[in-house]
């Protein structure tokens, strides 16, 4: 089948590699009719994601029709047309059943390589490194779906893809950001990144009530989708101070909440976010904290700070005297996918939202390797890219 | 990254002149040599991403020592280290000894009847070695060197206590001699079964299958864990979490 695959910082490429098959149980094969790139996987385009390796399939992002299932498998059947979390979890062990499916205990094969590096082994991930599980990703032809039974969603109404697709991340990842953020109303929340998550976060933000949303990035087109889109107001950190601009709104106070939607690879401007580059470069710091320095310092005190941006390893220069001393809460994790989709598709459903206002491009996957430079440069207005195996 | 590589060389380079190549029976090294050879294969193996993690992310795992291909070459022509450093070591091995636990989320009755189901041992230890039921307690462990040499035991249970714990035993004269059993307790907080791990045997091979295991400082550890990881996932959803047909450029299935 044909399939995206990672060769190194880069160097991505659409290549043939075998179908995958049944192995466990469990497990059900889907043939996937979109699937799309996200902000993670230039994480790994940048070759900044420690434990890939040469020839694996990308993609975390995908949908599509079940074409086979195991004999354990009980809600699904061939034919079925499903969306696909992007964290693999087993339903059973304490993790999944406290509903936090992003720290599954079962998913993970290589889970004494994560034990080794972090303590202990997070759920495992579809195309995004061995210490991560291993799993081959979305961004092919068809994929094999451990656990069928838990992650993925039914779609039995007429919505098209690009509306249900975002389900299988971004969604409810800007939508737990949100959450994590503990909002009140009369609340200022601010977030950092306005790519397709720091979107979702802005509408999730407004949904539970904050009074307003303040979006930050540097890009314009993206700046004005969270105006558009979201309504909220907006920070071009190229052009203005965002601690000044932040105390100016607020009355001095800082934001209530503070969300952290861009993680390792941040730009940042400054002596500061110069030397993390540097530093990154030459393996002395896996993570470019700019955001979280700068989010910290801009957060009202006893406020709280959340982290759904990616981040992979240590960091330089964390500010944690501040953090401490203001008193700050931080909330941050994968996403606990399963436990949205549910109520996320039924406000899709409903029309409350229709997630598909981020896509930007929407091709066939032979064009991938070309869009992930798009992406990455964020040339041609690029926001988010669907792909069509 | 780079300086790391250059240490590595130079040390191996040195206890490579340092070889001496002794021999001793030369049918029995060549089982006790698929033994090593194979342990030093499934540690390289695991090692390799092990290494790219620290290539890559830094100097998480710079403090451990990584046995290069020249340990396999060792491996595989059966030279042993004559340096003096190593004299104490060649005339009393040590054992080695491996303790692990893991909370399960079931019953300790129910741990105990998986443990003692036939089935387990060879899903659970699939990555180590065949394991095939002779009788319910007598279980033949095989495993397969890279030229198609075998090598097995059979290990015996000694004593079973039905949801508290298995104990089990080789002959002394077994390829690989150990012994080992499984506790099974209450987990603090109520949360299912404490199942512990413990294993105890003199390293194949002598002194080249000790230095192999000391290469591999973690392997007996890391072994351990992953077969008490297995055994947990196989309670707790009735399956083992696997890479096998993973499809990549590489082919098909990943042998971490
Ligand atoms: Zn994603
Ligand atoms: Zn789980």
């Amino acid at each position: 089948m044909r399939a995206l695959t990672w060769h190194g910082k880069h160097d991505i490429r659409v290549e043939d590699v075998p179908r995958p098959e049944i192995v466990n149980p469990n497990d059900a094969i889907i043939e996937v009719t979109a699937t799309a790139i996200c902000g993670s996987d230039l994480h790994l385009y940048h070759g900044r994601v420690p434990s890939m390796r040469e020839g694996d399939v990308l993609g975390h992002e995908p949908m599509g029709e079940v074409v086979e299932v195991g004999s354990g498998v009980e809600t699904l059947d061939v034919g079925d047309r499903v969306v696909v979390p992007f964290t693999i979890s087993c339903g059973s062990c304490w993790f999944c059943q406290n509903d936090l499916y992003s720290l599954c205990d079962n998913s993970n094969p290589n889970a004494e390589l994560a034990r080794e590096v972090m303590g202990h082994s997070p759920a495992g991930l579809y195309g995004y490194s061995h210490m991560m599980g291993g799993y081959a990703g979305g961004q092919a032809e068809y994929l094999r779906v451990p656990y069928a039974d838990v992650g993925p969603v039914k779609i039995e109404s007429d919505l098209s893809d690009e509306q249900v697709l975002f389900l299988s991340d971004i969604f409810p990842t800007g939508h737990m950001a949100a959450e994590n953020a503990d909002i009140d109303e009369h609340d200022t929340v601010a977030v950092w990144g306005c790519g397709p998550v720091g979107q979702f976060a802005v509408q999730s933000a407004d949904m539970l009530g904050a009074d307003r949303v303040v979006a930050i990035d540097r890009v314009p087109e993206r700046l004005a989708m969270a105006r558009d889109h979201g309504g909220a107001e907006t920070i071009n950190y190229e052009e203005e101070d965002v601690y000044d601009r932040l105390m100016e709104l607020t009355g001095d106070r800082g934001p209530d909440s503070c969300i952290d939607a861009v993680g390792t690879d941040a730009h940042g401007t400054g002596v500061v976010a110069t030397s993390d580059r540097v530093k990154q470069r030459l393996n002395l710091e896996d993570d470019r904290p700019t955001v979280l320095r700068e989010a910290i310092r801009c957060c009202r005190k006893g406020g709280t700070l959340s982290v759904p941006g990616v981040y992979v390893g240590r960091a330089d220069n964390f500010p944690m005297g501040p953090l401490m001393n203001k008193g700050i809460t931080v909330k941050t994790g994968q996403t606990h996918v399963q436990r949205y989709l549910g109520p996320l598709l039924d406000q899709i459903e409903s029309g409350n939202i229709d997630p598909s206002f981020v896509v930007t491009h929407d091709a066939p996957l032979e064009d991938g390797p070309e869009l992930y430079e798009t992406f990455n440069d964020k040339e041609d207005d690029c926001i988010k890219v669907v792909l069509r195996p | 990254m780079a300086t790391q590589h250059a240490a590595r060389e130079q040390r191996d380079s040195h206890r490579a002149q340092s070889d001496s190549g002794t021999a001793t029976d030369p049918v029995m090294r060549g089982v006790q040599l698929v033994v090593g050879t194979v342990l030093l294969v499934r540690g390289l193996g695991q090692r390799s991403v092990s290494g790219t993690v620290t290539a890559l992310g830094g100097a998480w795992l710079v403090s451990r020592g990584v046995g290069g291909p020249s340990g396999m070459k060792r491996a595989l022509t059966g030279r042993n280290d004559g340096s003096s450093e190593r004299g104490a070591e060649r005339t009393a091995p040590p054992e080695t000894d491996v303790h692990r636990s893991i909370t399960v989320g079931q019953s300790a009755e129910d741990c105990y009847d998986a443990w003692r189901d036939p089935d387990t041992f060879s899903r659970v230890m699939g990555h180590v070695a065949d394991v095939e039921a002779v009788d319910s307690d007598r279980s033949r462990w095989t495993v397969h060197g890279p030229y198609g040499q075998d090598a097995s035991w059979e290990t015996h249970v000694v004593e079973s206590e039905p949801g508290e714990l298995v104990r089990w035993e080789t002959p002394t004269d077994a390829v690989l001699p150990n012994e080992g059993s499984v506790r099974f307790e209450a987990a603090p907080g109520d949360r299912g079964t404490l199942v512990t791990l413990s294993v105890s045997f003199d390293p194949p091979g002598g002194t080249l299958g000790d230095r192999a295991l000391q290469q591999l400082d973690i392997v007996p550890e890391k072994l351990a864990g992953q077969a008490l990881g297995r055994f947990k996932s196989l309670v707790e959803t009735g399956e083992v979490p696997t890479l096998e047909k993973n499809p990549s450029t590489r082919g098909e299935g990943d042998t971490v």
